[in-house]
């Protein structure tokens, strides 16, 4: 096979125009060991390398050979085979010097092994072959600034922006490489623009608020710190949807189905999940997840038997009978949803919002003396929770024990006074005390 | 490749990072040498793997370096763990045929020759000592809660955790039921402070995650592989602070302090005065969530401050895997600034302090950020190798899921990493001195926590590494001792000990107390700020003692100490290239 890799590449290398520098030598390749993967996942890669041997056997033209090697070092950087994905792709780029994919690819690949130096050769080439794309003038940028070269990253950034002037990311990139110099006026310029262009991306709050605190303007620092958030806008990065849509496995539908559901596509979630619960039946956290969805998108009935199937196949899964209990406490079936709060509790003791759907059920159906040990027990694992002080003074109206009850709410008020239902329920309290 | 898992393997450098090659300073000695199984501390930790993946067994363990006997120099104390099984949350699996073995207690039997060299040897005296650990262990925090001038250890588990008293003969008793202090949820750093200035140790207990054998979720790499679950599958737990009462009790006061208002998976703590207001602060570095700093109020309260501060999430505004963490004057302003060991991928975070508790991240113009990516950092603490008077930094590293080249190459256990030694070049850059390290620092192995200590008095800081699944490493400072240093004790008087009767030390001295928390100033042309602490790095505790380096100089420093009350005192003259003990109250 050696062999025939360089006759082709010596092909490759005399038929094409050298607008790029020279590809490096492109090593041998192997399969890691796949055991231990999802047998859709060996299939996937092992059909794919399969075909490129053949390929290469049949002395097939350099592109198609380049594009088999691109495929396979995709399947596996999608798996997370970083270090293997490396010489697939290192293959498909000597083949195709030209072709933007392999060294837009072979850049992730050597992100996410933290090598970022070859990280920022592969963009840098990537961006050669095609100067106008944002997404690699943004992940580049990102590397710059990860290694500490903010003059860099802001170069690429800017350019960026010239090309799409509201590119959140890419005016985030320049917020953050303007912090990193201290230049806080413009990085406050940068950040604020960012959010103008798309005021969903949450995560541009805490730098911004950091360089306004830095400028001495506090009011603004903490206004933002309350808008704090995890959501970041990208630019469109079809090559990276293509990669992300790769895979054949339980985890990657689980994934795929997590990013419809933070997008509220509540329908499209639950596909996924299905798919992922027909590749991994036994995979309690994706069967799980589909009857949320399903629950979401108000299929009740539907919800309720994955979280059903869930417990058969994984009693100890605590969550399942948590979500089950919940369904049951909707329609009105306490001793049921009883029945699974105390499961998911004994399983995972500590798990509070359970306990604490276990005490409001045993308070609503006249179980009062439990409902307090069950309160009580929540306070000392999670002192927090105020709920619980809440529902502890419930259950003592529902004793009749009044003063007591006074006595839970005063001290739950002090502790949350920006709890309203807490002040509400007081003075509820005491005006009832006060009536004649 | 390795051949069996409990075997320390070669490193090769990750891709990415460039290490200072061995062969430019093949002409120095090593900076450390490895004494760990040559001075007897014949140790293994056990983290029961089973193959079920289970979370807990790649969380531990920490160590510490303490001076349980009063004898004047450091004995340590070193983290077990045991099998897990499903008949119960971190109770070990007695059917397993596993030794039952708990944590270590070992004796430091230094002897210093005529020459001023030493001889280390350990003497395991964990029989007999009364300490038995039980269940899972993670770490260990050392402080004297009972102010009886013997310290005294408290263990954190996976399950209740313990609180040994030191009966100051050499024996503990195990008081965590009578002093209210078993918390059952799974802790791992903890540390020892005094956050009412009433001169008693009170005692913050970093809480991680619900996690049980019994309600262990399996998890899966991209491709379908098992693989160890990230932290974000459990739920976080509320850490505890407790109150000291100085009758050998404790009161929680998580609620009241207002601690449990907000918390994350907690896995580093360090305690000090970050905004200079002279009353002890709080730092908590959660593990995928914001970190915490909890700024004291003076009042009993605290509150979190940690978004304003800059120490909260990365620059980029997203909360990383916080594990260690150290506090500490990088830059020689009088301030503590902060370093946080991270997740591979996100690198180790610097916070560079203003003085008044609010930071910059400097992570990528230090250096310590780049050059760490391509690690999982835990144990980790600034400290003064060469006694330069810069501090320094040590990693120790260990992967917390598969890395995948280890595995190709079958590698049993395949989340060793090297360790990473950073020198500090002033001006808030530092340089990567792996390579100078010597032979210890060649090694990959899975390093979790770190105790740091002069465990042979010779004046400079040694580190003891506990390594998850392996060997502890013992690494002696060898290059400190060339510069002049000067060693504090900061203490105290004994006051009203509870719980003990015993008032001097074997030879006949009065006992007196570490004033963890004490701040002091070592002033010459240029001022050290340093501070007495045990607690810091990941889940282990450190010589409180005080190591300031001094470069070349040799004269005899000016002294300031404030002491955890708020109060200062000044010793014109102190001694350099030797350890005095400065009592609170007695400057002349």
């Amino acid at each position: 096979m050696a062999a025939s890799l360089a006759l082709l590449l010596a092909v490759a290398c005399t038929s094409q125009t050298r607008t790029t520098p020279p590809a490096p030598a492109a090593p041998p390749v192997s399969l890691p060991d796949l055991s231990g993967s999802e047998a859709t996942v060996q299939r996937q890669i092992n059909d794919r390398y399969q075909s490129l041997q053949a390929l290469i056997g049949n002395h097939g033209q350099p592109s198609e050979v380049a594009q088999a090697y691109g495929d396979i070092g995709s399947l596996l950087l999608a798996a997370d085979y970083f270090e293997v994905a490396e010489p697939f792709y290192l293959n498909a780029q000597a083949l195709a010097p030209d072709d933007v994919r392999w060294p837009y690819y072979l850049g992730h690949v050597y992100m996410s092994r933290t090598d970022a130096a070859k990280a920022a050769t592969s963009f840098e080439r990537a961006l050669r072959l095609r100067s106008d794309d944002v997404a690699t003038l943004v992940w580049l940028g990102n590397v710059y600034l990860d290694q500490g070269e903010p003059d860099v990253a802001e170069q690429r950034f800017a350019r960026a922006v010239t090309l799409q002037p509201r590119a959140v990311s890419a005016l985030f990139g320049l917020g953050r490489a303007a912090m990193a110099k201290r230049d806080y006026a413009a990085a406050v310029n940068r950040f604020e623009q960012a959010l103008a262009a798309d005021p969903r991306a949450s995560i541009v709050h805490y730098p911004l608020a950091l360089a306004y605190r830095q400028l001495g303007d506090t009011l603004k620092a903490e206004a933002h710190l309350r808008q704090q958030g995890t959501v970041e806008v990208g630019p469109p990065d079809p090559l990276m949807v293509e990669l992300r849509n790769l895979l054949n496995s339980a985890v990657a539908e689980e994934n795929r189905g997590i990013r419809a559901l933070d997008a509220r596509d509540f329908a499209s979630a639950a596909d996924h999940f299905r798919k992922g619960v027909e590749l991994a039946p036994d995979n309690p956290s994706v069967r799980h997840k589909l009857g949320t969805a399903l629950s979401l998108m108000g299929d009740t009935r539907g919800a309720i038997e994955q979280f059903e199937e869930t417990i058969r196949r994984a009693p100890n899964f605590a969550q399942s009978h948590y979500s089950l209990g919940l369904l049951l406490v909707a329609s009105g079936d306490y001793p049921r949803a009883l029945e699974q709060f105390r499961d998911a509790v004994r399983y995972e003791p500590n798990y509070v919002e359970a306990r604490l759907q276990m005490a409001d059920t045993l308070r609503r159906m006249g179980q009062h003396d439990k409902a307090l040990v069950q309160y009580d027990t929540i306070l000392a694992i999670d002192p927090r929770v105020a709920e619980a002080r809440f529902g502890y003074a419930m259950t003592l109206v529902g004793l009749r024990r009044y003063r007591e009850a006074h006595d839970v709410l005063s001290e739950a008020v002090r502790l949350y006074p920006d709890e309203p239902r807490l002040k509400e329920a007081l003075l509820r309290l005491e005006s009832l005390a006060a009536a004649p | 490749m390795c051949l069996l898992a409990l075997t320390a393997c070669r490193a090769a450098p990750p891709s990415g990072s460039t290490p200072s090659s061995s062969e430019a300073h093949a002409a120095e000695p090593a900076w450390f040498v490895d004494r760990a199984e040559s001075s007897g501390l014949t140790f293994t930790h056990v983290n029961g793997m089973s193959g079920q993946f289970y979370y807990a067994e790649i969380i531990a363990p920490g160590a510490a370096m303490f001076d349980y006997d009063n004898d004047g120099d450091l004995d340590i104390y070193l983290v077990q763990g045991a099998p897990l099984s499903q008949t119960g949350s971190g109770t070990p699996d007695r059917g397993s045929g596993i030794p039952r073995s708990g944590g270590r207690l070992f004796r430091n039997d230094l002897v210093v020759n005529a020459d001023g060299s030493r001889t280390l040897h350990f003497t395991d005296v964990t029989g007999g000592s009364g300490i038995v650990s039980h269940g899972y262990g993670m770490g260990v925090a050392t402080g004297d809660f009972n102010n009886d001038g013997c310290v005294d250890l408290y263990l954190t588990n996976l399950g209740p955790n313990q609180l040994f008293r030191n009966n100051c003969d050499g024996t503990f008793t195990d008081v965590s039921r009578s002093s209210r202090t078993d918390d059952p949820s799974w802790s791992v750093s903890s540390a020892f402070l005094d956050y009412d200035r009433d001169g008693w140790l009170d005692l913050f207990v970093g809480n991680y995650l619900s996690w049980r054998v019994e309600s262990s979720t399996p998890c899966f790499s991209a491709s379908g592989r098992r693989d160890y679950c990230s932290p974000n599958v459990y739920q976080a737990q509320p850490s505890r602070l407790y109150h000291n009462n100085r009758d050998g009790t404790f009161s929680d006061v998580s609620a009241a302090s207002g601690i449990a208002r907000e918390f994350g998976p907690a896995l580093g703590v360090s305690t000090a005065d970050f905004n200079g207001d002279e009353w002890i602060d709080i730092y908590v570095a959660n593990d995928g969530q914001p970190n915490q700093l909890w700024i004291n109020q003076r009042d009993g309260t605290f509150k979190n401050m940690g978004l304003l501060s800059g120490t909260a999430l990365s620059a980029h505004g997203k909360p990383k895997a916080g594990m260690g963490v150290d506090a500490g004057d990088i830059d020689n302003d009088g301030d503590e600034d902060l370093f946080v060991t991270n997740l591979t991928g996100e690198g180790n975070d610097v916070y560079v302090n203003d003085g008044n508790a609010l930071f910059e991240e400097q992570s990528g113009r230090s250096g310590l950020g780049a050059a760490s990516r391509g690690y999982t950092g835990f144990g980790t603490a600034w400290f003064d190798i060469d006694n330069d008077g810069l501090v320094d930094a040590l990693v120790a590293n260990g992967a917390v899921q598969t890395i995948e080249a280890l595995r190709r190459a079958n590698d049993p256990f395949p989340l060793h990493q090297r360790k990473l030694l950073f020198r500090n070049l002033g001006h808030g850059q530092f340089e990567e001195v792996t390579a100078r390290g010597g032979a210890a620092f060649e090694l990959s192995e899975v390093g979790r926590g770190v105790a740091f200590g002069d465990i042979d008095n010779d004046g400079d800081t040694d580190a003891l590494i506990a390594n998850n699944n392996g060997k502890p490493r013992l690494l002696i400072n060898e290059i400190g001792a060339r510069n002049h240093w000067i060693g504090l004790r900061l203490a105290a008087a004994r006051d009203g000990a509870a719980g003990s009767s015993q008032t001097e030390s074997k030879d006949g001295t009065r006992r007196t107390r570490d004033m963890l928390g004490a701040r002091v100033a070592i002033i010459r042309d240029e001022t050290l700020w340093r501070r007495a602490h045990s607690d810091g790095s990941y889940a282990s505790a450190n010589d409180p003692r005080v190591l300031g380096g001094l470069g070349e100089s040799a004269g005899a420093p000016r002294v300031r100490v404030i002491w955890p009350d708020g109060k200062s005192e000044e010793w014109s003259r102190v001694d350099v290239d030797r350890y005095t003990t400065l009592i609170e109250g007695t400057a002349k």
